[in-house]
C-alpha cells in the first residue's frame, strides 16, 4: 500500500454520527466548534437587535425592563464567551494552527474534544436559564451587591456563576492545548522566529486566558457561595467587601478583551501579507507586540474601577500603566498599514475587512486613549460613550477579521472559492451598518445617556440618535445575512479550486483543499517564516501508525515521534458527566453534585488506562 | 482630545489610502519600513500619551477628586436606594428626596453612599459621577457658576428601575437657597382631613415619613416637603394632582419593579389623599 | 537533559492554572484582611502554629520518595500522603465547632483556601492510587511534578493562614 493510503487507513475516523462524537480530529473539532459559535452568535445577535428595537423611541413598550435585564446581560455574556473566544480560539485556532505548524494534530486530540463538549455542556446550561425565565440580569459584570441573593433571590445569578465556572475549564484546557502544540508540535526546522505571527498571536492569547481566567473562576466560586452556602465574601456587614468582586472581575476582565483581540490579530497579519504578497513589515516588533499586549494587560484592570472612588495614586498607577499597552498597538497598526503600501495589494473581500478592521480599531483605540485622562473616564465610564468605544473594539476589531477570515480560508475548507461581488457587497454593507449603529453612540454618549436603561425620556435630544443606531443595527443584520447567503451558496456552487489559490504564505496552502485527515502526507522541513514562498522539502512520511514528531521549544529540532490517540468517546462522556454536576449544582443538590463529580473522576481514570 | 482622535484617523485613513493609490509600486525597504515603525508606533504615542496624562491626569484630576476636608462651606449626604436618592443636609434637620439644591458659587461637598447596591451619583454639568459602594463614603465636590437647574442621573446598573433613578440638582442665589433650607427643616403642620388620616392610618405610614406626624417609616422618600418638589419617582413624572394620582394607584405600571405597590382608592378618598400631599408645602 | 515530553508540558499547564488560582485566593485573604481592622475578626483565636507546620514538612518530606521511581516509592508517598490528608480533615472538621465558613469573611475565605488546598491533596491521592494500577515511566514523573507543585502551594497557603498571628 502507498504511504498515503496508509496514513488514510491510519487517520480516518469511523463514519457517521458516531464518528463526530467520538473524533479527536482538530478539523471536525473546529468545525463543530464553529457551527456551535455561529447558533450563538445569532442568539446574541437577536438579543442585540432585540435591545435596539426596544430604545429606536423614547419610553418604548416593546421589551419590559426584566426581560431587557436579561437581554443586555446574555447579550454580554453570549458574544464574549459563547461567540469571541470560541470562533477565534476553537474554530480558527483549532482548525488552523495544526496546518499552519506543519502537524498532525494538537498535542492532545481527546482534551481537544473535551474543550468543545464542555464549551457545548456551558452554552445549553447558560440558555437553559432563559428558557426558565430565569437568565442572568445583572449584566455581564454582575457586580455585587445587586447580584447578592438579598437583591437578586432567584436562580437568575446561580447561572451566571456555574455558567461561567463550566465554560472557563473549557476555554482553560484549549490555551493549554494551543501553548503546548505551538511550542512543541511545530514541524522541524520552524524556530520560533519561523513561526507564523497567527501562532504568537494565539500563544499570546491562550497564556492570557491561562492566568486569567482563575480571578474569574474563584470571583464565581466566591459568588455562589455567599449565595447559596452563606458565606460573606461580599457581605460588608460580616467583614466581606463589595469591591473585591470587581477587582477579581476585572483582573480576569481586562486581560479578556485583550485575548478576544489578539487572536483577530493574528488573522489579519495572516491575510494582509497573502494579499500583498509581502513579507510582514517589522516581523519580529509584531512577534513580541503581540505578546506585550496580552502581558500589559494584566496591570491594568483596575481602569474600569475609577469612578469607585479608589485613591488617587492607585488611579494614576493604573492609568499609565494602561496608557503604555498603545505602544505595542500602535506597533502593529503601522506594521500593518506599511505592508500593505509596500506590497501588491489586492483588494479582495478578506482585505477589505482587514482594512476596515484597522479603521475601526484606531477609531475604537482613540476614544480607549481618551480614557486614560482620568477625569474623562470619570465623566464617560457607564455611558453610551464607552459602549461606542468598546463595540468599535469588539465588533469592528475582532469581528470583522473573523469575517475577513471566514472569507479567506473558506477555499482551504471547502475546496471551492466564494462569489467575489456578493462578498464585497457584503463587507460594504456591514461597514455602513455597524458605523451607523455604532458611531452615534459616541455622540449620545457625551450627551448624558447612561448604559444598562431599558429606556429613556423623551425631551433629552436621545431619541434621533437611537434611532439611527436602530436602523444602522438592522443594516448591520441585512450584511451579515449576505455574508452567510454568500458562503453558503458558494459551498453548493463555487469553482472549485486546488490547493493555493491566494498563493498564501504559510503551510496550510501546500496540502489539498480540503485536508486530508492525516494533514500532511509529508511532514515539511521548514526553512523561512514564509514556507509557501520558498521551495519546500521534507522527508518524515511516519505512516507507521498515528504519528506526529515532537521538537524543541525554541529552536523546532526534532526531539521524537509521538503515537497520537485515536478517537475516543470518553471525551463526550466526561462533557455529559461535567454539565449533571452543574445542573446539580443549580438546583443546590451538593450530595449528588459529589456522587456525579466522583463518576467523571472514575471517567477520566478510564480514559488514562 | 476629541480633535487629537480625528487627526490620529486621518493619519491612518491617508496611510491606507495611500497604499491603495500606490498599490501597484514598490514599498520602502525593511529596513525604513522598520524605523517608520518604530518612529509612529513607539514615539508618536508616548509624545501624545505623555500630553493627555500630564495635562489630565496631574493638573485636571485635582479638581474632580475628594476636596480637602477644609475646603468646603456645605455639606450634603445622598444615600442611594433602589430606585431613588435619599438627600440631607448633615448638621440639619432636612430631608428630600431626588432633588439637590445647593446655593452658587459655593464649594459644596457631597458625600455619597448607599443603603443597597452599588448606585452612581453623577451629574455631568457640574462634576465626574462617584459610585455609592456599600461600607463607604465616597466624596466629590460641587460647585455651581451660576444658578439653573442641572439633570442627574444614576450611572451604575442597579436593578429593574436604574433607567428611572433620575435627579435633579438647583442652584440657586444664596438667600434663595437658605430660606429653602430652612423651609425643608421645618416639620409639616398639623393638619385634619380625611387625606391625612388616610396616609396616616394607611399603609402609606409604614413607608414614608412626613416629620411632624406619626409617619416615620424610612422604606421610601421623606414627604414631609412634597409639595415643594418639581418632580416625583426620580424625574419620571411631574409634580401635578394628575400625576401623582397616577402615581398612587398604578405606579407598578409607570415604573415596574418598583418597592412600592399599587394603592386602589376610590376616587373621592384619592381626590383627598392627594389634596393632603398637595399641602406638604 | 533531554526535551521534556509532552505530558510533562500538559502537567505544567495544569500546575500554572492551579498556582494561579492559588495566587488568587491568597491575594484575597490579604485584601480582606487589609480591609478589617482586627483580623481575624469576631473573636476569632489566632491560628496555632505548631500542627499547620509539621503537617506542610510531611507534605514536602512526602515528595522525596516519590523521586526513588520504583511502586515502593509511591506507596510510600501515598501512605506520608494520606496521612496527612486524614489529620489535616480531621483538623478542619473539628475547627467548625469554633468558627464556619458563615461566621464572617475571615471563617469564609479561612476554609475555602485550606480547603482548596485538602482538594489538590485529595486529587493528588487518586493520582497515586492510579498510578499503583496503570504504572508507567512517564505517570511517575508527571504526578512528581504535581506532587511537588502541591507542596510548594501548602506551604504558601500555610505561610498565610499563619500569618494572622502577625
Amino acid at each position: 500500500m502507498t504511504a498515503v493510503g496508509l496514513l488514510e487507513r491510519q487517520w480516518t475516523e469511523r463514519p457517521g454520527l458516531l464518528g463526530w462524537l467520538t473524533t479527536t480530529d482538530h478539523k471536525r473539532i473546529g468545525l463543530l466548534y464553529f457551527w456551535t459559535t455561529l447558533v450563538l452568535f445569532g442568539a446574541g445577535g437577536t438579543e442585540a437587535l432585540l435591545m435596539r428595537t426596544q430604545l429606536a423611541q423614547p419610553n418604548s413598550h416593546v421589551v419590559g425592563p426584566e426581560a431587557y435585564d436579561q437581554l443586555f446581560s446574555l447579550h454580554g455574556i453570549t458574544m464574549i464567551f459563547f461567540f469571541i473566544i470560541p470562533m477565534t480560539t476553537g474554530a480558527f485556532g483549532n482548525y488552523l494552527i495544526p496546518l499552519m505548524i506543519g502537524a498532525r494534530d494538537m498535542a492532545f486530540p481527546r482534551m481537544n474534544a473535551l474543550s468543545f463538549w464542555i464549551f457545548l455542556g456551558s452554552g445549553i446550561f447558560l440558555y437553559a436559564s432563559l428558557a426558565l425565565g430565569s437568565a442572568p440580569d445583572a449584566g455581564w459584570f454582575d457586580y455585587v451587591p445587586l447580584a447578592s441573593r438579598q437583591f437578586s433571590p432567584g436562580r437568575n445569578i446561580d447561572f451566571y456563576c456555574l455558567a461561567l465556572i463550566f465554560n472557563g475549564v473549557s476555554s482553560t484546557l484549549a490555551a493549554s492545548n494551543f501553548i503546548v502544540t505551538i511550542l512543541k508540535l511545530r514541524a522541524p526546522g520552524m524556530s520560533l522566529n519561523r513561526t507564523p505571527l497567527f501562532c504568537f498571536a494565539f500563544l499570546a492569547a491562550s497564556f492570557g486566558l491561562l492566568f486569567a481566567l482563575p480571578a474569574l473562576t474563584a470571583d464565581a466560586v466566591f459568588l455562589y457561595l455567599d449565595r447559596r452556602v452563606g458565606t460573606h465574601f461580599f457581605d460588608v456587614a460580616h467583614g466581606g467587601s463589595a469591591l473585591l468582586w470587581q477587582h477579581l472581575f476585572w483582573i480576569f476582565g481586562h486581560p479578556e478583551v485583550y485575548i478576544l483581540i489578539v487572536p483577530a490579530f493574528g488573522i489579519a497579519t495572516s491575510i494582509i501579507p497573502a494579499f500583498t504578497q509581502h513579507r510582514v513589515v517589522a516581523f519580529p516588533l509584531v512577534a513580541i507586540a503581540e505578546l506585550l499586549v496580552v502581558f500589559i494587560g494584566f496591570g491594568v484592570w483596575a481602569h474600569h474601577m475609577f469612578a469607585t472612588g479608589l485613591p488617587t495614586v492607585t488611579l494614576i498607577f493604573f492609568a499609565a500603566a494602561s496608557a503604555l499597552v498603545v505602544i505595542p498597538s500602535t506597533i502593529q497598526v503601522f506594521a500593518w498599514c506599511l505592508t500593505i503600501l509596500s506590497g501588491t495589494a489586492r483588494f479582495r473581500t478578506p482585505l477589505l475587512f482587514i482594512v476596515g478592521f484597522i479603521l475601526f480599531f484606531v477609531v475604537g483605540g482613540l476614544t480607549g486613549i481618551m480614557f486614560v485622562a482620568i477625569p474623562f473616564d470619570q465623566q464617560m465610564t457607564d455611558t453610551y460613550f464607552v459602549i461606542a468605544h468598546f463595540h468599535y473594539i469588539i465588533f469592528g476589531a475582532a469581528v470583522f477579521p473573523i469575517f475577513g477570515g471566514m472569507y479567506y480560508w473558506f477555499p482551504k475548507l471547502t475546496g471551492r472559492m466564494y462569489f467575489e461581488l456578493p462578498g464585497q457587497i457584503s463587507f460594504w454593507i456591514i461597514f455602513a451598518g455597524t458605523n451607523l449603529l455604532f458611531f452615534p453612540m459616541h455622540v449620545v454618549g457625551l450627551d448624558g445617556m447612561p448604559r444598562r436603561v431599558y429606556t429613556y425620556p423623551g425631551g433629552l435630544g436621545w431619541g434621533t440618535y437611537n434611532l439611527i443606531e436602530t436602523v444602522g443595527g438592522y443594516i448591520t443584520l441585512a450584511g451579515i445575512l449576505l455574508l452567510f447567503g454568500n458562503l453558503v451558496v458558494s459551498y453548493v456552487r463555487g469553482e472549485r479550486v486546488g490547493r493555493d489559490p491566494w498563493h498564501g504564505p504559510t503551510l496550510e496552502w501546500t496540502i489539498p483543499s480540503p485536508p486530508p485527515e492525516y494533514n500532511f502526507a509529508v511532514i515539511p522541513h521548514v526553512t523561512s517564516a514564509y514556507p509557501n514562498w520558498e521551495p519546500l522539502a521534507g522527508d518524515l512520511v511516519l505512516d507507521e501508525g498515528h504519528q506526529q514528531p515532537i521538537t524543541t521549544a525554541a529552536d523546532g529540532e526534532l526531539a521524537e515521534i509521538a503515537q497520537m490517540p485515536h478517537e475516543s468517546p470518553w471525551p463526550v462522556l466526561l462533557g455529559l458527566g461535567l454539565a449533571l454536576v452543574f445542573a446539580l449544582l443549580v438546583v443546590e443538590k451538593f450530595l449528588v453534585a459529589g456522587i456525579a463529580l466522583g463518576l467523571c473522576a472514575l471517567v477520566l481514570a478510564a480514559w488514562h488506562r | 482630545m476629541l480633535g487629537g482622535a480625528w487627526i490620529g484617523l486621518l493619519l491612518v485613513a491617508l496611510l491606507l489610502a495611500f497604499a491603495w493609490i500606490r498599490r501597484n509600486r514598490r514599498g520602502p525597504s525593511e529596513a525604513a519600513s522598520t524605523r517608520i515603525v518604530v518612529a509612529l508606533g513607539v514615539a508618536l504615542p508616548i509624545a501624545v500619551i505623555a500630553t493627555l496624562f500630564f495635562v489630565s491626569d496631574v493638573f485636571i484630576i485635582r479638581t474632580t477628586q475628594a476636596p480637602a476636608a477644609t475646603a468646603t462651606r456645605l455639606t450634603i449626604r445622598v444615600i442611594g436606594h433602589q430606585w431613588w436618592w435619599e438627600v440631607r443636609y448633615p448638621g440639619t434637620t432636612a430631608v428630600t428626596a431626588n432633588e439637590i439644591h445647593i446655593p452658587v458659587r459655593t464649594r459644596v461637598l457631597l458625600q455619597a453612599t448607599t443603603a443597597d447596591v452599588i448606585h452612581s451619583f453623577w451629574v455631568p454639568e457640574l462634576n465626574r459621577k462617584i459610585d455609592t459602594i456599600p461600607g463607604r463614603v465616597n466624596e466629590i465636590e460641587l460647585d455651581a457658576d451660576g444658578p439653573g437647574v442641572y439633570r442627574g442621573a444614576c450611572a451604575e446598573y442597579c436593578g429593574v428601575q436604574h433607567a428611572h433613578m433620575a435627579l435633579a440638582v438647583y442652584a440657586q442665589p444664596r438667600a434663595a437657597f437658605r430660606r429653602w433650607l430652612a423651609l425643608q427643616e421645618r416639620p409639616a403642620k398639623a393638619v385634619r382631613s380625611a387625606g391625612a388620616a388616610l396616609f396616616l392610618d394607611g399603609t402609606c405610614s409604614e413607608c414614608h415619613a412626613v416629620r411632624g406626624t406619626s409617619a416615620s417609616g424610612t422604606e421610601g422618600p421623606d414627604l414631609t416637603h412634597l409639595a415643594s418638589r418639581h418632580t416625583i419617582a426620580a424625574l419620571t413624572l411631574a409634580n401635578t394632582v394628575h400625576d401623582l394620582a397616577a402615581w398612587i394607584t398604578r405606579n407598578q405600571q409607570i415604573k415596574p419593579g418598583n418597592r412600592m405597590i399599587d394603592v386602589r382608592l376610590p376616587a373621592p378618598k384619592l381626590r383627598a389623599l392627594v389634596a393632603y400631599l398637595r399641602s406638604l408645602r | 537533559m533531554s526535551a521534556k515530553p509532552v505530558a510533562w508540558w500538559g502537567m505544567m499547564m495544569l500546575v500554572a492554572a492551579e498556582a494561579t488560582l492559588f495566587g488568587t485566593l491568597i491575594g484575597t485573604y490579604f485584601y480582606l484582611r487589609f480591609s478589617t481592622p482586627h483580623w481575624p475578626p469576631g473573636g476569632i483565636a489566632k491560628p496555632g502554629a505548631v500542627v499547620p507546620i509539621v503537617l506542610a514538612l510531611v507534605l514536602v518530606a512526602s515528595v522525596f520518595p516519590l523521586r526513588l521511581g520504583t511502586r515502593a516509592g509511591i506507596a510510600l508517598a501515598l501512605l506520608m500522603q494520606a496521612g496527612y490528608f486524614a489529620y489535616a480533615v480531621h483538623d478542619f472538621a473539628d475547627r467548625l465547632h469554633s468558627f464556619t465558613p458563615q461566621t464572617n469573611a475571615y471563617g469564609s475565605i479561612y476554609y475555602v483556601l485550606l480547603g482548596a488546598d485538602h482538594a489538590h491533596v485529595a486529587v493528588g491521592l487518586l493520582f497515586d492510587v492510579w498510578l499503583l494500577a496503570n504504572w508507567r515511566t512517564i505517570g511517575l514523573r508527571v504526578i512528581t511534578v504535581y506532587w511537588i507543585a502541591v507542596a510548594v502551594l501548602t506551604l504558601a497557603v500555610t505561610g498565610t493562614i499563619l500569618s494572622a498571628r502577625a
